[in-house]
């Protein structure tokens, strides 16, 4: 076995050149392969990103009677004991942030519109939502000032700047019609459309002291690290609010179920690619392989000429093409690794290509990649065992022959 | 003896110089607008950013609790809005069923002027709703009034606060201010006009506009009234708003 | 002439060789013309709902009404419609007009509401444009001047009313005031988009101007262009006539002008062809690879004829012949099968239905890829030219090395 790795090491090394040919191609299949399945998979998890970071959070924890009429947004419904919904999910170790939400009438100048409000904890936000990073001009909201945020379409929409000031009309949480004064700071481009085109968001506090609050908030948004068992938290979760009867738990499937589905869609248009990719690569590797096997008829002859048994040369042959198919897939992986960090880390900015559209809406344009441990694991398993697969065929067609008829193979 | 006596008598002439605490005020003020049954023609001036439109409606009225509003303009004839208690029915000749509105459609308000379902609900007196308070007397309109402030006593009240001018002669509201939690001014009731009917002043112009959009306005009017006549039989029943 | 047949024979005689450098060019040119097939389907498709469901080639609307979409301002409308339809119908260049009129609604049905997108519209008209009776699932379309309704089937599922029952329709007539209507509904239908699935409530035009209290009146005026490139033309010649007819008040946009759904389609086209670039690069390789691969293989054979006394020149052209014949050859035939499987599927679509449950995205269901002459000549023609060059360099190598040197390599 020892001679037998040896050999193939040395046929590896001496045949350079088709060595390196047939790695490259199987390199460049595995890389793309890599590439493309990252970015399909960033794509889907982008929309459900959308969702989970600016809109639904993993989970959100709200009154039964609210979840219900959702689309209306009714103070009324709350979380009462906020605090106390905290104290009793803390052992189950989630970040949580609270929101309020309303439904109001923006007023700036003459025009006016109806908008979704959202009132945030600015210092805990972050802990579930990723608001902040989408701030495109300004700044994100602080705590105790009447500030707030807007999406891009919207403030097109009412020809809003940084530092103008809009006024709020609203019902407080009993009723009472309530207005607030707030300054714009800061203009939100939000990949979710939803809040792009009307959602405004102020600091809580202010939101709790106009609305008549006292500590009440709509939900209690909730994290999961990404890896956890979506179901089996939500059953803890459940378990740890029996003492809240009168509040439900949504998933962020259940809170955006329409949503959900576009990224079913891209999917399943894109998956054909994949699998085209797919088919293209095989075919480059087995193509390559086959050649470079048959080349070698000859050899073969002279290696069985020479006494050395059927299942040496095979167990030989299928070592060599599995060290080409390592060395390949290694070269792919640490190729389509980097490409995908490329797209993880920065993402790809096609705004250039778009170009700006005279009717002067701007289209999320960055796309991103995502992290596909199973295809990159894949990737090689499979560029390794194909080329050895794909090795056998020539190999075992030439050791059926005779060994005369191999030597004068050209 | 004659001391208590004169000191009744004292206080008898200090309640007819200064006869008014507020809540004496809001109380006769409310006593004028009650009738058995109120029945009257009128026309209603919304005018937004895109222009005026004008609904002509007939209106009938039993006590605080039941109404019905028929409409007779030509784009809106024969829609009818009922109200019974705190439910609110719309009729349309186009539709079989009858609608109820609940819960946030009654917050919307009623053909694009500046009155919503809501407000026409509620037939508590304000003294339930509101602590009244008088803090003067102004001139408006060459006529004196008692200026009242209202701040409401609950916190479910739809305009926390009013102000309330009072015309110190007739008991009919003159002009109302109504006020958010924050105190800025939402919407501004002026009467234009009062009539005298069968010995009764009723309001008969009057124009609410939103403080918020400058061009936006409701006139309602009354072309003609009749009061405590009885009315057709039935009318504030859901069977009949198919007639 | 003599190294062309020299070139045919090697081809021949050198079978498995050339069937697999064959084969993987030829799968190489199949895979990439069934991917820009597949794009172009589905693109082709976004723009086929985009432009017949909510566009047209060109639009005509009041001029306010855009800046004023979301009150649903119906009093901004295109007035005295019949005759104007009339006028742009004799317009040659215009294939179809479909007036409409978007209304925002509510069924109302056993005291509850659900929310739906109606659109009274032209059923005969729109014969050429939504082509509403293909897309119908169950009864019948309604009948012009009826109370009769057609709901998507999503929408009718959701409300929970079938073909038959009556549904009662709320809204704000063009006066702002209350309007409300009562409709048999006539029948479901299934539109490409499962996202107007949901939310579409078709009704007669006639009969929704009487709902909304409408004169002869509609929102919006589409015109659908003989060809789609003539659709600027087509804009110029409706802004004419509506010149003429002294209407100012109407503005006319050619549907690359919309805006949202345009520039969406310009990202997702962008994203496309960026993906088409990865899918050359890897055809593109395994081209390179595999001829290489003949090639190098082949230094004995080149040492040989050039022991015979072939000069470095005419081994290059022999070579290079040969990879011609071969990739000309294999690349028709990759063309010509990615062509077949192409058409096959396009007749009867790719059913993606199950996947796309619900999307919101302007993408049919069901895929039906397109096949483009333009972008398969340039597969072919590209296939042919990669792999004849990648055989110039490795053969202009192995011509210059010497006899003796090209004998002893195996």
């Amino acid at each position: 076995m020892k001679f037998l790795l040896s050999l193939a090491w040395k046929n590896l090394s001496r045949y350079r050149r088709r060595t390196t040919i047939t790695a490259v191609a199987l390199a460049v299949g595995v890389a793309v392969f890599i590439w493309m399945d990252g970015w399909l998979l960033g794509a889907e998890l982008e929309s459900r990103r959308n969702i989970i970071w600016y809109e639904a959070g993993a989970a959100k924890v709200l009154n039964q009677e609210y979840l219900e009429q959702i689309q209306n947004l009714p103070l009324k419904q709350v979380v009462e004991d906020a605090a106390g919904v905290e104290r009793a999910l803390a052992s189950l170790g989630l970040e949580a942030t609270r929101r309020a939400v309303f439904s109001g009438e923006l007023f700036l100048g003459e025009g006016s519109l109806f908008v979704k409000a959202v009132a945030l904890d600015p210092a805990t936000d972050g802990r579930v939502f990723r608001l902040q990073e989408t701030v495109r001009q300004g700044r994100f909201l602080q705590t105790g000032e009447p500030e707030t945020l807007l999406g891009e379409w919207l403030a097109r929409d009412l020809g809003a700047a940084v530092g103008d000031w809009v006024t709020v009309r609203a019902r407080s949480r009993f009723g009472a019609f309530q207005t607030l004064d707030l300054q714009i700071v800061g203009i939100l481009n939000c990949p979710n459309p939803v809040i792009n085109q009307g959602t405004i968001f102020l600091p809580l506090d202010l939101a709790d002291q106009a609305l008549e609050l006292e500590g009440a908030v709509s939900e209690i948004a909730l994290a999961f690290p990404e890896w956890q068992e979506p179901e089996a938290r939500l059953g803890q979760i459940r378990r740890a609010l029996a003492g809240f009867p009168e509040l439900a738990v949504a998933d962020w499937q259940e809170l955006a179920r329409d949503f959900l589905a576009i990224a079913e869609g891209k999917r399943a248009g894109t998956g054909m690619l994949l699998l085209l990719i797919f088919i293209i690569a095989a075919v480059g590797i087995s193509n390559t392989m086959l050649m470079a096997v048959y080349e070698r008829v000859r050899e073969i002859g002279m290696m069985r000429a020479l006494g050395m048994r059927d299942l040496s040369i095979r167990l030989a042959f299928l070592l060599e093409a599995g060290g080409i198919g390592l060395i390949g897939s290694a070269l792919g992986l640490v190729l389509g690794a980097a490409l995908n960090w490329y797209m993880v880390r920065w993402g790809l900015d096609l705004s250039a290509f778009i170009g700006d559209m005279q009717v002067g809406y701007r289209v999320h344009s960055v796309f991103r990649s995502a992290w596909h441990p199973q295809a990159l694991v894949g990737a090689v398993v499979f560029g390794v065992l194909a080329s050895m697969l794909i090795s056998f065929i020539p190999s075992s067609r030439a050791l059926r022959k005779r060994i005369t008829d191999c030597l004068r193979h050209v | 003896m004659i001391r208590p006596a004169l000191a009744a008598a004292l206080l008898l002439a200090a309640a007819a110089a200064f006869p008014q605490s507020a809540e004496e005020i809001v109380r006769r003020l409310e006593a004028n607008q009650r009738f058995r049954t109120q029945e009257a023609e009128g026309s209603l001036v919304i005018t937004d950013r895109f222009g005026s439109r004008t609904k002509t409606f007939l209106s009938y009225a039993e006590g605080q609790e039941r109404m019905l509003l028929a409409f007779t303009n030509v784009e809106e004839k024969g829609q009818k809005i009922l109200r019974l208690r705190d439910e609110i029915y719309l009729y349309f000749p186009e539709a079989e069923e009858v609608v109820r509105l609940q819960g946030a459609a009654l917050k919307e308000s009623v053909m694009g002027s500046d009155f919503s379902y809501e407000d026409l609900t509620g037939e508590k007196s304000l003294l339930d709703l509101y602590e009244v308070k008088l803090s003067g007397r102004e001139l408006l309109a060459g006529r004196e009034q008692f200026l009242l402030e209202l701040k409401a006593r609950a916190r479910g009240v739809a305009y926390p606060a009013q102000k309330l001018w009072v015309d110190v002669e007739e008991y009919l509201p003159r002009r109302a201010e109504y006020y958010a939690l924050s105190g800025r001014l939402l919407k501004t009731l002026e009467v234009l006009e009062v009539r005298r009917v069968g010995g009764r002043s009723v309001m008969s112009r009057a124009i609410m506009r939103d403080a918020m959009k400058k061009s936006s306005s409701t006139e309602f009017r009354v072309q003609r009234v009749k009061l405590d006549e009885p009315l057709p039989k039935n009318i504030f029943s859901l069977e009949a708003l198919s007639w | 002439m003599k190294l062309a047949a020299l070139a045919f024979r090697n081809i021949r005689r050198n079978r498995r060789r050339s069937l697999l450098s064959g084969a993987a060019i030829a799968l190489a040119a199949l895979a990439i013309t069934f991917m820009f097939s597949w794009l172009s389907g589905i693109l082709g498709d976004y723009r086929h709902n985009v432009v017949h469901y909510l566009t047209g080639h060109v639009r005509l609307r009041n001029a306010e009404y855009q800046a004023n979409e979301r009150l649903n301002p119906l009093h901004l409308s295109v007035a005295g419609s019949r005759e104007l339809v009339a006028r742009l119908e004799a317009e040659p260049l215009a294939a179809a007009v479909a007036p409409r009129i978007q209304f925002a609604t509510a069924i109302y049905r056993e005291e509850q509401t659900f929310g739906a997108l109606g659109l009274g519209v032209d059923f005969p008209r729109e014969e050429k444009f939504m082509q509403t009776a293909g897309s119908l699932s169950e009864g019948r379309l309604p009948r012009m001047g009826q109370r009769e309704a057609l709901l998507g089937a999503g929408l009718a599922g959701e409300v929970g009313v079938g073909v038959g029952e009556r549904i009662t329709l709320l809204g704000k007539n063009k006066y702002l005031g209350m309007a409300g209507m009562s409709f048999t509904v006539t029948g479901l239908a299934r539109f490409p988009v499962s996202g107007f699935d949901r939310t579409f409530l078709l009704v007669p035009l006639d009969t929704a101007q009487a709902m909304l209290k409408m004169q002869d009146e509609a929102t919006e005026v589409l015109l659908l262009a003989r060809q789609e490139r003539e659709a600027g033309e087509l804009a110029a010649r409706a802004g004419r006539i509506l010149a003429e007819a002294g209407r100012g008040e109407v503005e006319v946009r050619p549907w690359d002008r919309i805006g949202m759904l345009v520039s969406l389609m310009r990202s997702i086209d962008v994203m496309y062809n960026f993906i088409a670039l990865f899918f050359f690069i890897l055809g593109t390789t395994v081209i390179i690879n595999t001829t290489m691969m003949v090639i190098f293989e082949r230094l004995r054979e080149i040492g040989t004829v050039a022991a015979l006394g072939m000069k470095p020149g005419e081994i290059v052209r022999l070579f290079f012949l040969e990879a011609f014949y071969i990739s000309i050859i294999s690349a028709f035939l990759g063309v010509l099968l990615g062509s077949a499987i192409t058409l096959l599927l396009s007749r009867n679509g790719v059913d993606l239905s199950r996947m796309l449950q619900g999307v919101d995205f302007e993408v049919s269901a069901v895929i039906r890829p397109r096949l483009s002459i333009r972008s398969t000549v340039l597969v072919f023609l590209y296939s042919v030219a990669v792999s004849t060059l990648a055989s110039f360099l490795p053969s202009r190598r192995a011509a210059r090395v010497q006899p003796v040197e090209a004998l002893r390599s195996i």
